[in-house]
């Protein structure tokens, strides 16, 4: 016998997706090509509101090379035809959701209106602007904090279409009363989003053996994207198989249900042919989920030496012209995520979603999570030099010490106790300020500032969310060339889950992970799965290939027991052999065996991070500089060290740039400026510093693997550390930086601001009570 | 155009007004360039950018579009030993040059140096950019063996990738930077 193989968990196994991405052999949708296809072009909205009056198509039709072009008229039912929520539902919601064809006004610049297909995909485009649209404008609503004022949609009057209290039942008023300190400030977050480099699309086809739809280009949620387009298409499930292939990154808005992923699939049926449709970039920036868009009102009352007593919070946030899938639950996380990782006697949010005219807001990564973490960190950094305390010495009073933990929050009558689990909260924070230095930092600023210079050191702390369930799926098949296949319903937006996943598939069979394949390309393979979101994919889909493989190697035993004609406690299972006592020995191969398993959680895990960084800032031009980016973060358990690191380098480059360069502004007409990376600025190699990244392993209970979420981690301190240190940086009293972006031209207004006295701009306000 | 003659190919009608006035943006060119070290025609619309012939009509895919406009540089190729953009560039542009995309890259199956470093700094990870980024720096590291880290740094800010944070990219360059001069 062979010895044991050695675990692959733990260890930085290169990645199993290189070989073909580093030769151009991916197969990215815009790779996917069928015979005979036809190529669409959606024909979207200029204004940002209007009623619809009527769509031309009589010229698109006349052109040659056009096949077909379609309007709302043109699809019946389809004012029944809604994209349904799909987490964090609200009151009103059912009344703004979006068609897949604006019906009869247009709610936000780059809806759908009509949609036409070509022969070739530059006459598309030559079609579609032949398309004309008679329209009413109508005033746009833009300002999430007027409430009133135009409606979008007749049956949500006031523009509020529903709100999540979020507390934990203490008597707040009572603790405002009795603080010594009370500071009240209002902050706003620019809207930005994830901008992966691979705009989206789709290619839908009926088998022709079969008659069945086939789509490829679908990822994240495909088995829930399945269940809505076989419902708007009146088809059973059985009839649709959705096809994942190489994507180009996901970060939370790429693969949810959008107008296209009915209108393709829609065209391919009608039409009879293979229907190919490639977004653009600027279709991509008005067309996918926009993000992050909020103003707060925070107020916290703490006493004299900076211990925290409670907050009151309204969050307004902008959700756009329609609820889409993600509900919500961008502003839902910001009233779960503000208390973060500290003690509060007591809480009570509130956040408000306010119907605007600008494209749909949906989850990306961190969502609400980044933004609760800049309001609180902010806070605790006014407050504390209000105080005249150190910014490390307010977040050491007051972070949940090792002793507390597990550490229960609860959030409403009717919601959810979360539950704090393992970690070392302040041990970790002291960690961080050693690995960067923190008072030779201090020493330096100090030296620095004499000569002049603006130069800001800024810390945050926070708590991340991930491995949620409710499930995932798993199935692992003994494979004829001797390898094991594990079929997973999570999906791939790029992180390395072929790898990793791999890994935990290999060691729980005791195999090398080069005989591990993971396969989690289609709804076919797979009954059920939730997906790739929440920083779930190595925690929870590991746990269901664990589960099966577990199930694998029992069934192993029994049939090699009956092979043998003795009982299963005289079989040993060696890897992937089973042996009698008497040397007879039969490979899980030849037994021909496969297993499913379900692994099921109602848990969330939370694991503590913390970041600190310094910049300095260009007094002539306000351009901030990221000199350091330090970070730790309990990731629970590294499956994969290389890809962890990658995760959270990669999450914190995304957050220094959605803070100091990105925006998706709108003119007050509700005309998108940003539709193009010359003016949605991403950052490149000469923006992101080098990240500094550790991180501690204290293993989740909640799952089979130990892991924690990385996906987001990174991300999720990044806007609160490049502020506190911009503000730092700016001002002695660290208050200027009240809202996002840090743009240059921003940053040299703040700059202007903080040189006079008294300072503008600035609401801040602390009582003594 | 059907016949065409030197005099009238493409190449020419970049500078010749009248040339461009007498081609529609429908009409069919054939480009005669040297795709990946083999002698290619192909047939397309005279207003298709590079990338979709070669995409489109030489159907290698690995060259990817990201923006469009010039800016992300998925679509980076080397045109005459130098990488280009290949979505802002015509096609009719390449007749008579020699053009080399990521497929191009490995032909024997063994891996360019870039291509391996890339692997072994973990400098990927959906892979949308990457085969831009390797061609990019296979671009800069054969005109430029001795470039400096500063000048490596420089050159690489022209392309965008969301997921790495860009240090891996770097790094992998660094290490390829030095496994070809030896």
């Amino acid at each position: 016998m062979l010895a044991a193989e050695p675990k692959s968990v733990g260890r930085p196994v290169l990645r199993k997706e290189d070989n073909r991405l580093i030769k151009g052999l991916g197969c990215y949708v815009a790779d996917v090509n069928r015979p005979d296809q036809v190529y669409a072009r959606i024909v979207r909205s200029q204004v940002a509101h209007a009623k619809l009056l009527g769509v031309h198509l009589e010229e698109a039709r006349a052109r040659p090379g056009c096949v077909a072009a379609f309007a709302a008229t043109d699809i019946p039912d389809i004012a029944q035809k809604k994209i349904p929520v799909r987490i964090t539902p609200s009151r009103l919601d059912q009344f703004a959701l979006q068609t897949p064809l604006a019906v009869d006004k247009v709610r936000y610049v780059g809806e759908p209106i009509a949609v036409v297909v070509a022969t070739d995909p530059y006459v598309a485009e030559d079609v579609a602007e032949d398309v004309w649209a008679e329209m009413e404008e109508l005033p746009p609503h833009l300002d999430p904090l007027s409430a009133g004022g135009s409606v979008l949609h007749e049956m949500v009057p006031d523009n509020i279409v529903g709100d999540i209290d979020t507390s934990n039942g203490e008597d707040v008023d009572g603790l405002f009363r009795n603080a010594d300190v009370l500071l009240h400030q209002r902050f706003s977050i620019h809207r930005h989003s994830a901008a992966p480099l691979e705009p989206r699309g789709l290619v839908a086809e009926a088998d022709p053996q079969t008659g069945r739809l086939v789509v490829w280009g679908p990822t994240k949620v495909k088995h829930f994207n399945k269940r809505v387009l076989a419902s708007m298409l009146d088809l059973p499930d059985n009839r649709i198989l959705l096809i994942e292939p190489d994507v180009g990154g996901g970060f939370g808005p790429r693969g949810e249900f959008y107008p296209e992923d009915f209108l393709i699939p829609w065209l391919a049926l009608r039409l009879k042919r293979p229907v190919k449709w490639i977004e653009d970039r600027a279709e991509n920036f008005v067309a996918l989920n926009h993000s992050r868009e909020h103003v707060i009102d925070l107020t916290i009352a703490a006493q004299s030496d900076g211990t925290l007593l409670g907050f009151r919070c309204t969050d307004w946030c902008s959700v756009g012209a329609y609820v889409r899938t993600t509900g919500l639950t961008v502003a839902k996380l910001v009233g779960l995520h503000l208390s973060g990782p500290y003690r509060w006697r007591g809480f009570s949010s509130k956040v408000i979603g306010v119907l605007t005219n600008k494209t749909p807001l949906g989850t990306y990564r961190g969502p609400g999570e980044v933004e609760a973490t800049f309001v609180r960190e902010r806070a605790l950094d006014i407050l504390a030099a209000k105080l005249g305390l150190d910014p490390t010495d307010i977040r050491r009073r007051n972070l949940i010490p090792a002793e507390a933990l597990p550490y229960r929050v609860e959030t409403g009558p009717r919601s959810e106790t979360l539950e704090y689990g393992s970690g070392n909260y302040p041990a970790m924070f002291d960690r961080l300020l050693a690995n960067a230095g923190y008072q030779e930092l201090k020493d330096e600023q100090a030296r620095r500032r004499e000569l002049g210079e603006a130069v800001g050191i800024g810390v945050a702390c926070f708590l991340d969310q991930g491995g949620i369930g409710p499930f995932e799926q798993a199935r692992v098949v003994a494979e004829v060339d001797g390898t094991f296949t594990g079929y997973v319903g999570v999906a791939s937006v790029g992180q390395g889950v072929q790898t990793a996943l791999a890994q935990i598939l290999a060691d729980e069979i005791g195999v090398s992970v080069d005989r591990a394949r993971i396969l989690h390309h289609d709804t076919d393979s797979i009954e059920d799965g939730m997906g790739a979101y929440a920083s779930r994919t190595t925690s929870v889909g590991g746990s269901a290939l664990v589960l099966a493989a577990r199930q694998l190697k029992d069934n192993a035993r029994r049939a090699g027991a009956q092979r043998f004609g003795v009982a299963e406690h005289e079989v040993e299972l060696r890897a992937d052999e089973v042996w009698a006592r008497d040397g007879r020995v039969v490979t899980f191969r030849a037994l021909e065996c496969e297993a499913s398993a379900r692994f099921e959680t109602s848990a969330i895990d939370f694991s503590f991070g913390s970041v600190l960084a310094t910049v300095s800032v260009d007094r002539g031009t306000g351009r901030v500089r990221v000199e350091r980016y330090v970070g730790h973060y309990d990731v629970g358990r590294a499956v994969n060290p290389l890809i962890v690191r990658g995760q959270l380098e990669g999450g914190a480059a995304q957050g220094i740039g959605g803070i100091l360069l990105e925006e998706l502004a709108y003119d007050d007409r509700g005309q998108p400026l940003c539709t193009s990376f010359m003016d949605y600025m991403l950052p490149t190699l000469s923006e992101v510093p080098y990240i500094e990244t550790a991180w501690s392993e204290f293993p989740s209970e909640d799952n089979l693997i130990g892991a924690k979420g990385a996906g987001e981690a990174g991300i999720i301190g990044s806007m609160a550390v490049i502020a506190n240190a911009v503000a730092d940086a700016l001002d002695p009293d660290r208050m200027v930086v009240t809202s996002t972006p840090l743009r240059a031209d921003r940053v040299l207004g703040l700059l202007r601001a903080s040189s006079s006295a008294p300072p503008h701009g600035i609401s801040s306000t602390l009582d003594s009570t | 155009m059907e016949q065409m003659s030197d005099q009238d190919s493409p190449l020419r009608s970049r500078t010749d007004p009248a040339v461009v006035a007498m081609v529609g943006s429908d009409d069919i060119v054939e480009v005669t360039f040297e795709l990946n070290g083999t002698a290619t025609t192909l047939r397309c619309s005279v207003r298709w950018t590079l990338a979709d012939m070669l995409r489109e009509k030489a159907r290698v895919t690995g060259t990817h579009l990201g923006c469009e406009h010039g800016v992300c540089g998925a679509c980076t190729v080397i045109v005459d030993g130098e990488p280009v953009r290949s979505c802002v560039m015509l096609a009719v542009q390449v007749e008579g040059s020699s053009v080399r995309t990521i497929e191009g890259l490995c032909p024997s199956g063994e891996l360019h140096p870039v291509q391996r470093a890339f692997h072994e700094s973990h400098a990927l990870q959906c892979g949308f950019c990457t085969p831009g980024f390797i061609m990019l720096s296979v671009g800069l590291l054969e005109r430029e063996p001795d470039a400096s880290k500063g000048r490596i740094r420089d050159v690489l800010s022209s392309n965008l990738c969301r997921c790495t944070g860009y240090r891996p990219i770097l790094r992998a360059v660094r290490s390829a930077q030095r496994e070809m001069s030896q």
